[in-house]
């Protein structure tokens, strides 16, 4: 992946351009990621997908708890991988462990050893290991690292042990990355 | 009259043939799914045209109520309001009204998660009454008894502008026997009178009448002979489909495609599986539609070449092939099972890529049967891969016996 900055504001703003491996086109920034629902979009398949405009179109968020019940990462990774599995073979995915619908983080249930999250499939505790084993057999071309997300109500102390355990889960998907 | 039927190719009884309508010109045998709200659920105009649908099937029922037929003759006519360019068919609401209750319930279940749920009330049904006049029933909208009559009929699917349009008949259930059925069959060729008189597009829209009279070969064989004598533009057979056994319904299919015309279409209404089309196509039918392939895709299951295929099962949970490898359509070139196995049931996707392959499923059949009629061929290879080990169920072997097909090679006994 490359990311180059082009133009700047007189503030802080800045247009940038980002090449992914995947995507045929550069996508310029600030861009929108697509939400999607085990890896397509809600509603639109492929073919009806590539009639957005492209290549702004081609960047999708997904979250890799989405596939908790199956298929397994053994079985992700013998198809090729995400790209393979929905085919969008020239799109960029970029996997965040929750998504704003559907896989919430539970910061009341995340402990040191993984973080929470409320699922369609119930309440699952993601260990830095289990994450990584999905980004690995997943190969997005962006990943955020396990982190314990925590509201801006949290207290002082909540708030610290976060970020405490967010920065040592960083050093332990950076240690399993594929 | 507004077509053209040209038979291209024959194989006894089977034709396979040229429809040219205002709209599109189609080959038949074809099959036509359903688009009830003027939507096939779950595929878009663009993605149906890909496919290759040649015409969509609309209920007048539910258009009528939602969002009525002023308003799509107001905006245009339904080409244009569901933005399909090619042809279209609206059947004369009559049946929606008197379904038995079983099915609507089931389909009152998908139309709820669809957002529909208002249309299917089952207390409807309890109040359908059926008269000389028309059929009476309650609106499901505000309760207000409601009379669809031939004339109504006609003059909605006038607004509505359909390439073809059906003749509003008294249709009863095949499991019913006595006198209903007789009434029923000479109250529909009076009914189709009125129809034709009401007709004020018969220059752009082929009214089609319905054979009916149940099980009874009597029945049938006067109404098809007082639907010929009114010369329309094409018939179709109506009141099967409806839970008869098989023997009984491919012997009045027989009956009526060996006395309705030679050159003009006949449609089967309401059929059906793929076995059934096959079997209908060589007793000489040419149209279909039915719900089934979209339908049992919401249910999570596939159409394929062996029968179905039940994406739901636990054995799919790994099995990287796709549904089905001899199909070339988007989902079983991009999918494997174990993906659509996670959506089914759980995410709107999974009944979108299934109704996407069953639909393409069934007009890659209809264009099988179109290429193939002429060779000669086309029982055989559908038969031998749906009945491997030779065991063709008894009912396609005395139809095929009578439609002068030799399926010796697919079967065991």
């Amino acid at each position: 992946m490359k990311f180059a900055v082009k133009a700047l504001s007189s503030g802080k703003a800045r247009a940038g351009v980002v090449h992914l491996g995947s995507c045929p086109s550069p996508i310029e920034t600030p861009c929108l990621l697509l939400s999607t629902r085990k890896g397509l979009p809600i509603f639109i398949s492929p073919d009806l997908l590539s009639s957005l405009p492209s290549p702004d179109s081609n960047l999708l968020q997904f979250s890799p708890l989405h596939f908790s019940e199956g298929p397994s990462p053994k079985t992700i990774s013998s198809i090729g991988g995400l790209h393979q599995m929905v085919g969008l073979h020239e799109y960029g995915f970029a996997a965040v462990a929750r998504d704003s619908i559907q896989c919430l983080p539970e910061c009341g249930s995340t402990n040191k050893t993984g973080a929470s999250f409320e699922t369609p499939c119930g309440r699952r505790l993601i260990k830095p290991v289990e994450y990584m084993e999905m980004i690995t057999s997943m190969k997005p071309n962006l990943w955020a690292t396990l982190a314990d997300e925590v509201p801006a109500w949290a207290n002082n102390k909540r708030n610290k042990t976060s970020v405490d355990r967010t920065v040592k889960w960083l050093d332990e998907c950076i240690a399993r990355s594929p | 009259m507004a077509l053209r039927f040209e038979v291209l190719g024959r194989f006894n009884r089977a034709r396979a043939a040229q429809l040219t309508l205002p709209h599109f010109a189609c080959q038949t045998p074809l099959f036509m799914p359903v688009g009830t709200q003027g939507t096939i659920k779950g595929l878009t105009t663009d993605q149906l045209e890909e496919i290759g649908c040649q015409i969509i099937l609309g209920n007048t029922y539910h258009l009528a109520l939602r969002p009525t037929s002023e308003l799509i003759d107001e905006l245009g006519g339904l080409h244009k309001f569901m933005n399909w360019p090619r042809a279209l068919l609206t059947d004369s609401g009559g049946f929606q009204m008197v379904s038995c209750i079983t099915n609507l319930y089931v389909a009152g279940i998908f139309y709820t998660q669809w957002h529909f749920a208002y249309i299917f009330q089952v207390s409807l049904l309890h109040l359908a009454d059926i008269t000389e006049k028309g059929v009476t029933f309650q609106s499901p909208v505000d309760g207000k008894p409601m009379l669809l009559t031939p004339e109504e009929s006609i003059q909605i699917q006038n607004r509505i502008g359909a390439d073809i349009i059906m003749a509003l008949d008294d249709v009863v259930r095949t499991t019913i026997t006595g006198p209903r059925i007789e009434e029923a069959m000479y109250r529909t060729l009076r009914w189709v009178d009125r129809c034709i008189a009401a007709h004020k597009r018969p220059h752009e829209q082929n009214l089609f009448g319905i054979v009916q009279g149940g099980l009874d070969p009597v029945l049938r064989d006067i109404c098809v002979r007082g639907l010929v004598d009114r010369n329309l533009p094409g018939y179709a057979i109506g009141g099967l489909a409806g839970g008869e056994d098989k023997d009984s319904f491919w012997r009045v299919v027989a009956q009526c495609t060996a006395a309705l015309p030679e050159d003009k279409p006949r449609y089967v209404m309401g059929v059906g599986y793929p076995l059934d089309i096959v079997v209908c196509s060589a007793l000489g039918a040419d149209m279909y539609d039915c719900v089934y392939p979209t339908r049992t895709a919401r249910f999570g299951t596939a159409l394929v070449p062996e029968g179905v295929l039940k994406l739901k099962h636990n054995a799919m949970v790994n099995d990287t092939r796709p549904i089905d490898p001899t199909c070339a359509c988007m989902v079983c070139k991009n999918y494997t099972r174990a993906y659509i196995h996670c959506l089914v049931t759980k995410d709107a996707m999974g009944s979108q890529l299934l109704s996407y392959h069953n639909l393409y499923y069934m007009l890659q059949l209809s264009r099988n049967l179109h290429s193939s009629i002429v060779e000669g061929r086309f029982v055989c290879d559908f038969l031998q891969k749906m009945f491997p080990k030779g065991d063709v169920p008894e009912w396609v072997c005395n139809a095929m016996d009578v439609a002068g097909i030799d399926i010796s090679s697919c079967c065991s006994s």
